[in-house]
């Protein structure tokens, strides 16, 4: 190990300050936030691990409340964007318009949109029309911005946050699965239960507001997430669990595609020859690995697990899972091929 | 300002190097427990093949002799053939099943993980510890899993030194201790039976409407002594002379049959220690359940006359006159045991009696056979049952039937194949229905006459008339 090395490893934060940090952020999130610990937990699992989010959820289950108070605990700026069918790439990106100067000259100028911030809540994305999705996915995906062919980078951290609803599809613009594929994690939001209830209604009706306090200073918020982001990056993973993620990508793909042909895959689940058109991409197996490296940090260990791949599995997978008609028809969702799929590659298992 | 700190500003290099080495030797040190965990394991899984493969062969081989000692020749075939496919397949199996058990490095350490709740950190600085490129938290990783080195001991994550198959192989040998003299005790119990001459299962009375008479298979040593009364053994002659003209070598499945039975004999009384050729013959009592009937029409086409052709190694040889139930002469041969002309009553008794008789003994009797016919007319004048089968009148007179009368109508069997009498061929040929007719008032049912004895006074009288 070098000097430069030593010096880098010096730099970063220990494990303990990652599970520290993120259980504090957690905390402050269930100020606001009754019940939800699951969605919360992959929320800011796929924020750490560097990621996006696509939260499908119904009206009233605090979507909006949740990244806003993210962006409050984490002390980064944080900008919404409502989608609505009449909403153009220059609404969201921003666009050049003509300023007078202080010497009275008057130029161009570029004008950044609600997409310039460090935490994007996209409502509603499937109610905008895909060329607006597009320049929105194009930000999530490169960190940056282009506007009359000038690049405008984003300043990390970058964390886009787009809600799905999943009722009123009428007139709306389902994301292709290109889109989908670009988020790390999907997360839902169902609605809570009596319990949960009952502590909403407290927490919301009385005269005072649950006070969110951040957990980083303004000044080096975005440089501390970010070692916190490398540190993420760090954790070991042995070459028999890259094999079992691989594995578990692969046993999503169908292995009569029309498309893709025969896979040669050496495990084929049933359920996914009946009901799946198209399986997880490569991104799929990065998601897993990512999301287990935080897992893993979250539990103290610098190394992933079996265990750790099993968890975030269906929030990785789930969305990049595309199911034929008969799986609609037999009422099979996602969730039960992720199932099947993790139970017959776990038999694989060295 | 501690000791570590004080030396760290004075040598930091050397404060350095001594942390690497450290950790170097914890990292060594885990790997040495995972190459612990990993003999024990393939220890274990050797013991179980070991173990299992010497009671699977101990158990066949109990098995194979109970059943030498127990069943027939084919059943203890099948048996020895079954036991031993089974013990084979099972040594298989569990070469196979060692094999893949046999665990790896990753595969202790995967197991190790497992059985410790090590969530992966053995596996992972067992696959990583050669990495080119270590990751900044690989220090961090060494001493997370250093630090837990109790909990994945060899001991711990296999307690036991010696393999459950080591009780397997307990069992078998149990069953064998177990097995073993039974059946040497079963066997000791049969031929105590069979040299007290107490009547055993296996003791055989044949009937001779039921013989199936075939040329003896010159691999086998017949050993074997029959007796009946004269007229059975006149009829005795008659069928080997018959099945001596005919080919009855066997075919196909029965050929086969018969080897497996000749090598489950052989493999069966060396296993069993037995030496058949210097054992007691079998006694075989012949009885004739129909005394009066002739013989089968295949054997009635026989010539009676000559009865003892050739057969085998020792045939039978008559000299009786043609028609006549003559004495029978045993031309027994070298070594065949013979085949006796006595009493009915006699030959109970001989058959129930201790085979005292060595194996030569039969053949002495045969030779006196040839040697006395008188005696053999002797007792053909004690016998008589043949009466009614020729004009002899000497043969007229037998034993009072003790047959019991029933009201049933007897049956006559013809030997009669409908033919294609139909008006145009390949018509289905007609077949006349059964009908019973029901008797009138003047008819009687026919009723079989019971033999009855005859007064001495008009035997003469019969006789004479029989002689005209």
């Amino acid at each position: 190990m070098n000097e430069a090395q030593s010096a880098a490893i010096a730099e970063l934060p220990t494990i303990a300050d990652f599970a520290r940090t993120f259980r504090r952020i957690q905390a402050e999130l269930h100020k606001v936030i009754i019940g939800h610990e699951r969605a919360i937990e992959e929320l800011l699992s796929a924020f750490f691990a560097g990621g996006h989010v696509l939260i499908e959820g119904v009206p009233g289950t605090g979507k909006t409340t949740l990244v806003k108070t993210l962006g409050i605990a984490l002390n980064l700026s944080f900008n919404r964007i409502q989608f609505t069918v009449d909403l153009m790439p220059a609404d969201i990106t921003g666009t050049r318009v003509i300023m007078s100067s202080v010497d009275g000259r008057r130029e161009f100028s570029f004008q950044p949109g609600p997409i310039f911030c460090h935490i994007l809540l996209g409502d509603e994305i499937n109610r905008a029309t895909p060329k607006t999705q597009s320049a929105l996915l194009e930000a999530m995906a490169e960190l940056q911005v282009t506007v009359s062919g000038t690049t405008y980078p984003l300043v990390p951290p970058y964390f886009v946050m787009a809600t799905l609803n999943p009722i009123e599809m009428e007139g709306t613009y389902p994301l292709p699965e290109a889109q989908l594929d670009r988020f790390l994690f999907k997360v839902r939001l169902g609605y809570p239960g009596e319990d949960e209830l009952v502590r909403i209604i407290g927490a919301t009706t009385g005269p005072e507001e649950a006070g969110v306090e951040p957990v980083f200073e303004t000044a080096e918020a975005a440089q501390r997430i970010e070692g916190l982001k490398r540190l993420v990056r760090e954790v070991l993973v042995a070459p028999p669990i890259e094999l079992y993620a691989a594995r578990l990508v692969r046993a999503t793909q169908p292995a009569n595609s029309r498309i893709l042909g025969d896979l040669h895959a050496p495990l084929t689940v049933d359920e996914v020859n009946r009901y799946v058109s198209f399986g997880a991409s490569p991104r799929g197996a990065v998601a897993l690995i990512l999301g287990a490296k935080v897992r893993a940090m979250l539990d103290g260990r610098a190394n992933i697990s079996y265990d750790d791949i099993d968890r975030v599995a269906a929030a990785a997978l789930e969305h990049r899972i595309m199911l034929n008609y008969a799986a609609h028809s037999d009422h099979v969702d996602a969730a039960h091929i992720v199932e099947q799929v993790i139970k017959a590659v776990r038999a694989m298992r060295t | 300002m501690s000791i570590n700190q004080a030396a760290a500003v004075l040598a930091p290099g050397r404060i350095h190097v001594a942390e690497s080495r450290r950790d170097e030797q914890k990292l060594w040190l885990i790997l040495f427990q995972i190459k612990g965990v990993r003999s024990r394991l393939n220890f274990l899984a050797m013991q179980r093949w070991m173990f299992a493969a010497i009671a699977l062969l101990i158990g066949a081989i109990a098995v194979t002799f109970f059943a030498a000692a127990t069943f027939g020749p084919l059943t203890f075939l099948v048996l020895a053939i079954i036991v031993t496919v089974a013990a084979i397949v099972g040594i298989i199996r569990e070469t196979m099943l060692v094999s893949t058990t046999r665990a790896s490095a990753a595969q202790a350490a995967a197991i190790a993980d497992d059985r410790a709740q090590m969530a992966g950190r053995l596996a992972t600085v067992l696959a990583l510890n050669e990495a080119p490129k270590r990751s900044a938290l690989w220090a961090y990783l060494v001493e997370d899993t250093y630090g837990r080195r109790e909990n994945y001991e060899p001991s711990r994550i296999e307690p036991q030194w010696l393999s459950r198959a080591f009780y397997l192989m307990l069992g078998a040998i149990l069953l064998a201790v177990i097995a073993l003299p039974a059946a040497q005790l079963s066997q000791g119990l049969r031929q105590r039976m069979a040299s007290s001459g107490v009547p055993m299962p296996g003791s055989v009375t044949a009937d001779i409407a039921n013989l199936d008479i075939r040329p003896a298979d010159p691999a086998l040593q017949p050993n074997a002594q029959i007796y009946a009364d004269p007229e059975t053994l006149k009829k005795l002659a008659d069928k080997l002379a018959s099945a001596d003209n005919e080919d009855h070598q066997p075919r196909g499945l029965s050929k086969l049959l018969d080897k497996a039975r000749d090598f489950a004999d052989t493999f069966q009384d060396k296993l069993n220690g037995i030496d058949r050729s210097r054992a007691n013959p079998l006694r075989m009592r012949l009885t004739d359940s129909n005394p009066g009937q002739p013989n089968s029409p295949k054997n009635s086409n026989s010539n009676p006359g000559n009865p003892g052709g050739a057969n085998g190694g020792g045939g039978l040889a008559s000299n009786s006159p043609p028609g006549g139930a003559g004495s029978s002469q045993l031309g027994g041969g070298q070594g065949q045991p013979p085949m006796t002309s006595i009493p009915p009553q006699q030959a109970d008794e001989m058959a129930s009696k201790d085979a005292a008789a060595q194996p030569g003994a039969g053949s002495d009797q045969g030779a006196n056979g040839t040697d006395n016919p008188a005696e053999a007319n002797d007792a053909n004048a004690d016998g008589g049952s043949s009466h009614g089968s020729g004009s002899d009148p000497s043969s007229l007179f037998g034993p009072v039937s003790d047959q019991p009368l029933g009201s049933d109508s007897f049956k006559i069997a013809i030997e009669a194949e409908p033919s294609d009498e139909s008006s145009s061929r390949g018509s289905p040929t007609y077949v006349p229905p059964r009908i019973r007719v029901p008797l009138n008032s003047l008819q009687y049912p026919d009723e079989p006459l019971a033999r009855t004895a005859v007064p001495d006074a008009d035997q003469d009288t019969i006789k004479r008339v029989f002689e005209r």
